[in-house]
C-alpha cells in the first residue's frame, strides 16, 4: 500500500467514526445557528485527529502533506457531507495568504490554529456592488494617514462574514493610478469599530451572504499584505492557491443514478420513463460527459502522484458541470408530476433536485461566472486576444462611472 | 490511466510522420472519386507497422492494444485519414482471436499483421447498426443477403458478417478474393466521404466460416464494434482538436472592425466551449482504451463513442462557421472534416445507437 492508499484508508476510517456525530443525519432539523454550533465541533474534532490544514507547513499548525492528500481527503469529506461550509473560504485562501505575506510569525500560527479548529472564521472582502467579474474596478477606499490607514466603502457578497472575526479585503490605495495599480491588500479585524455586516437571503433561502459597510475603519500598517500598490497580484496569488480544490463531476447536485432511481417509479405516456427515447438520450450524454470529467479529475490526480503539473483542462470542471446539474435537475422536477413542485428550503443538493436546480445559478456565478471561465479559457489555454477594454491604462479617477 | 513514455514518444512520431506525408490534394480527389484511398497513407501505415500493433506477438504483431491503437488513430483523425483500414483490420483480428480456431488464426492474422489483407465488418442492416436477427442468413456454409452501407466494403479481402442461422446469431468470415461474382456482389454507394470505400454487399451463397455463434457470436460482435468504437472515437477526437486549432489559428489571424475576430466573444467562446468538448472526448477515449477487457468497458466505450460524436460534429460545425466564406471553398478543404465528421458518426453505430446502449447499461431497461 503507498502512503496515500494509507492516507485514504484513514481518511475514511475516520470519517466514517465520526458520521453518527457530525454527518448530514445527525444534522437534520437543526437552526443554522445550531449547525455551525455542530461545525465547530467537527472541526475541532478534524484537528485533532490530524487531518487539518493539510498543505499548511508543520510549524504553523498543519499537517504539511501535498497537494494531492488534500484533495483526496476533501473529496471523502465532501462525499460524507460534514458541516463545513461555513469553513470553506477560511480555511482555504486567506490561511496561505497570512503565511506568505505576514510577519509576526507567531500570531499568524495562532490564527491558523483557532481557524483550523474551527473557534475563529475568516472571510473575504474583495467583490464590491460594482466589482464581481471586473474585481480591479473596486471602490472601497483605503486612505494612509498617520500611523496607519482608514478604510471607507462596502463589499458586497461576503460569504458568512455574519460569523467572521477576521477577513481579507482588497481596497484602493490610489484612484490616480490605472484601476488594477492602485490596489492594497490587508487583513481586517470584523470586530472593529465602523465594521458593519448585513446579511441577506439569497433566491434559495439561504442566508451565506453578506452586506459589510466599512465607516472609518481604522488599520494598522502591519495589517497590510503585500507591498502598498501590489494588491491585485495578491488577490491573484490567493485564487491560484484554490487551483486544486476537490471537484465533482455532478456539479455538487445528484449523480446520474440517483435521476435513474427517481424515474424508475415514474411514468410518460403508460410506458416506464427510463424507456422514453428524450430521458434515455438525456441520461446518456449526461453520464458521458460527467465521466469524461471524472476522467480529467482522476488523471489530474494521477500526474500529481507523479510529482508533475496537471493539465489547463482541469478548469473545466465548474463550467460543464454545474450546466448540467442545472439542466438536469429541471427536467427531474418535470418529470415528477405534481410531487415535482413541493419544495423544502435548505435541502441537501446533491440529494434532492429542487434545492439542487434552486441553487444551480449561484454556482455560476460565485468562483467566477461562466463567462468569464470561458474568457480564461481561450485567452490562457488557447492564446486568443483580451476583450476589448475602454478603461485599460486609464487612472482609475477618470473611468466613466 | 496515464501514458507512459514510449506511448507519448510513438504519438509524436505518428504525427510527425502524417504530418509530412499528407497531401490534402491527393484527399481532395479521392472525393471525386468511388473505390480509391490514399495509397500513401496506406503505404505509411503498413511501412510503421500500425497494422500489427493490436496483433498477438505469436502471430507476427507487437502485442499491444486498444491504447496504442488509439494513439495511431487520433492522429490518423488530425489529418482526415486515408483509409479506413486501420479501424476494420482491428475488427477482423478481434473477431479471429473471438474463435480460437488456430488454423484461422494462423492463415489470416499474420497477414492482416503485415498489412497484406483489408477488412471489412458487416453488421448493420437497414434497420440497425447491430441487429439481433440479422435478415442475412447462414445455411449449409454459405451467406444469403444483403449488407448496407459496409465500409471498406469496395477494397476489402476478407469481411467478418453476422448473421442468422438455425443455432442463433453467427459471425462468420467471408474470404471475398474467393467467392465468384454470382455468390457476391458489391455495389459502390456513390458518397459524400469516398474515401471510406462504402459498399452494399450482396450476398448470394458466398461460402463463410463461422467464427462464433449463439451467444458467443452476440457478445463477440459487441465487443468488437466497441473496440472499433473506440478507435473511431480517437480518431473523432484528432479531427475535432485539428478542428478547434484550425479555428483558433484563423481566428487570431483574421481581422475585421479593427479586431482579430478571435477578440469577439461569441467566436471566442465558441473555442473554449470546443476545447472542453475537445478534452472531455480525449479523456473518455484514455479512459476507455485502459479499460478493455474490463466489465465497465462497454460503458467507457458508449461515453467516448458519445462525446467523441459531439466533439468533432461541434468543432467542424464551428470551425467552418469561423472561418467564414473560405469555411466553404472546395480547395480550403475543411469540408473534408465535415464530411469525415458524418461519415464517422454513422459507421460503427450513430449516437442514437450508442445512447439507448448506454441507458440500458446503466439503468437495466431496454428501449
Ligand atoms: C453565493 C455567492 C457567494 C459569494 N461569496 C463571495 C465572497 O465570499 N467574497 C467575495 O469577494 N465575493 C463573493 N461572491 C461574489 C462573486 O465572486 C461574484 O458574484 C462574481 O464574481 C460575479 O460578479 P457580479 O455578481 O458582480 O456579476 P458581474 O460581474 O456584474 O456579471 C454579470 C454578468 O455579466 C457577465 N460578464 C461580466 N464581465 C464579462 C465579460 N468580460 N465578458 C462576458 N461577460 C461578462 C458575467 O458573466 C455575468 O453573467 C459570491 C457570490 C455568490 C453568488
Amino acid at each position: 500500500m503507498t502512503d496515500l492508499d494509507a492516507w485514504q484508508e484513514r481518511s475514511r476510517a475516520w470519517l466514517a467514526s465520526v458520521a453518527p456525530e457530525f454527518g448530514r443525519e445527525a444534522r437534520a432539523g437543526l437552526s443554522q445557528d445550531e449547525d455551525l454550533a455542530v461545525g465547530r465541533r467537527y472541526m475541532a474534532a478534524k484537528y485533532d485527529a490530524g487531518f487539518s490544514g493539510i498543505t499548511i507547513p508543520v510549524e504553523f499548525g498543519g499537517q504539511g502533506l501535498s497537494p494531492l492528500h488534500k484533495v483526496l481527503f476533501e473529496t471523502l469529506e465532501a462525499q460524507a457531507a460534514m458541516p463545513i461550509g461555513y469553513f470553506g473560504v477560511s480555511t482555504a485562501m486567506p490561511l496561505p495568504i497570512l503565511i506568505r505575506y505576514c510577519d509576526d510569525k507567531d500570531w499568524v500560527r495562532e490564527r491558523i490554529v483557532a481557524a483550523l479548529k474551527g473557534e475563529e472564521i475568516w472571510c473575504q472582502l474583495f467583490s464590491e456592488p460594482a466589482a464581481g467579474s471586473d474585481l480591479a474596478g473596486l471602490r472601497t477606499k483605503a486612505e494612509q494617514g498617520g500611523e496607519g490607514w482608514t478604510i471607507n466603502g462596502q463589499k458586497l457578497w461576503t460569504t458568512f462574514a455574519q460569523y467572521s472575526d477576521y477577513g481579507i479585503l482588497i481596497a484602493r490605495s490610489d484612484p490616480a493610478l490605472p484601476k488594477h495599480k492602485g490596489l492594497t491588500f490587508f487583513w481586517i479585524d470584523m470586530k472593529a469599530p465602523g465594521v458593519t455586516v448585513r446579511p441577506f437571503r439569497l433566491a434559495n433561502g439561504d442566508i451565506q451572504c453578506n452586506e459589510v459597510f466599512f465607516d472609518d475603519v481604522a488599520v494598522a500598517d502591519s495589517q497590510r499584505l503585500g507591498p502598498v500598490g501590489g494588491g491585485f497580484s495578491v488577490a491573484m496569488a490567493t485564487l491560484m492557491i484554490e487551483r486544486y480544490a476537490a471537484s465533482d463531476a455532478d456539479g455538487f447536485g445528484p449523480p446520474i443514478g440517483a435521476f435513474v432511481e427517481l424515474l424508475r417509479s415514474h411514468t410518460i405516456n403508460g410506458r416506464p420513463a427510463l424507456r422514453d427515447g428524450r430521458v434515455r438520450s438525456v441520461i446518456a450524454r449526461n453520464h458521458a460527459l460527467r465521466q469524461g470529467l471524472d476522467s480529467i479529475r482522476r488523471r489530474a490526480m494521477l500526474i500529481m502522484e507523479a510529482g508533475q503539473e496537471p493539465g489547463p483542462e482541469g478548469a473545466l470542471n465548474k463550467l460543464f458541470s454545474v450546466r448540467s446539474r442545472q439542466k438536469l435537475s429541471e427536467l427531474a422536477l418535470d418529470l415528477q408530476g405534481s410531487a415535482g413542485l413541493a419544495y423544502t428550503e435548505g435541502a441537501y443538493t446533491k440529494a434532492d433536485w429542487a434545492a439542487s436546480w434552486i441553487g444551480a445559478p449561484t454556482m455560476r456565478q460565485a468562483g467566477g461566472a461562466d463567462e468569464m471561465l470561458l474568457n480564461t479559457i481561450a485567452e490562457k489555454i488557447l492564446g486568443l486576444p483580451q476583450d476589448h477594454r475602454p478603461d485599460k491604462g486609464v487612472p482609475f479617477n477618470q473611468i466613466p462611472a | 490511466m496515464l501514458y507512459d513514455e514510449g506511448q507519448h514518444a510513438m504519438a509524436e512520431e505518428t504525427r510527425r510522420v502524417l504530418a509530412a506525408r499528407t497531401d490534402r490534394t491527393r484527399l481532395l480527389e479521392l472525393l471525386d472519386r468511388t473505390g480509391a484511398w490514399d495509397e500513401a497513407f496506406w503505404a505509411t501505415a503498413v511501412e510503421q507497422g500500425w497494422t500489427a500493433l493490436a496483433v498477438p506477438e505469436e502471430f507476427g504483431g507487437l502485442g499491444l492494444g486498444l491504447i496504442e491503437l488509439g494513439l495511431v488513430a487520433q492522429e490518423a483523425g488530425r489529418v482526415v485519414s486515408g483509409a479506413p483500414f486501420l479501424t476494420y483490420g482491428h475488427g477482423a483480428v478481434c473477431a479471429l482471436l473471438a474463435s480460437d480456431d488456430e488454423d484461422l488464426l494462423a492463415t489470416w492474422l499474420p497477414r492482416l499483421a503485415k498489412g497484406e489483407v483489408k477488412a471489412a465488418v458487416a453488421f448493420a442492416e437497414d434497420d440497425g447498426a447491430m441487429p439481433a436477427a440479422p435478415s442475412v442468413e447462414y445455411r449449409d456454409g454459405r451467406l444469403h443477403g444483403t449488407k448496407g452501407g459496409v465500409a471498406c466494403g469496395l477494397a476489402a479481402d476478407i469481411a467478418i458478417v453476422s448473421a442468422s442461422s438455425p443455432d442463433g446469431m453467427v459471425l462468420a468470415l467471408v474470404d471475398l478474393g474467393q467467392a465468384s461474382g454470382d455468390e457476391l456482389q458489391r455495389r459502390a454507394i456513390g458518397s459524400f466521404d469516398n474515401g471510406r470505400l462504402f459498399a452494399d454487399m450482396t450476398f448470394s451463397g458466398a461460402p463463410a466460416t463461422v467464427l462464433e455463434a449463439g451467444d458467443a457470436a452476440e457478445e463477440a460482435a459487441l465487443d468488437l464494434q466497441a473496440q472499433m468504437a473506440v478507435l473511431t472515437a480517437h480518431e473523432q477526437t484528432g479531427g475535432a482538436e485539428a478542428m478547434m486549432l484550425a479555428a483558433r489559428d484563423y481566428a487570431l489571424e483574421r481581422k475585421a472592425f479593427g479586431q482579430p475576430i478571435g477578440a469577439f466573444q461569441s467566436v471566442k467562446h465558441r473555442l473554449a466551449e470546443m476545447y472542453g468538448l475537445v478534452e472531455i472526448a480525449r479523456a473518455n477515449c484514455i479512459h476507455a482504451a485502459a479499460r478493455q477487457g474490463e466489465g465497465d468497458f462497454l460503458e467507457a466505450a458508449a461515453c467516448a463513442r458519445l462525446s467523441a460524436i459531439e466533439a468533432y460534429d461541434t468543432a467542424t460545425r464551428d470551425a467552418v462557421q469561423i472561418h467564414g466564406g473560405s469555411g466553404v471553398t472546395w480547395d480550403g478543404g475543411l469540408h473534408l472534416h465535415m464530411r469525415r465528421a458524418r461519415s464517422l458518426a454513422i459507421e460503427l453505430g450513430n449516437a442514437l445507437f450508442w445512447e439507448d446502449l448506454l441507458a440500458t447499461e446503466l439503468t437495466g431497461e431496454p428501449a
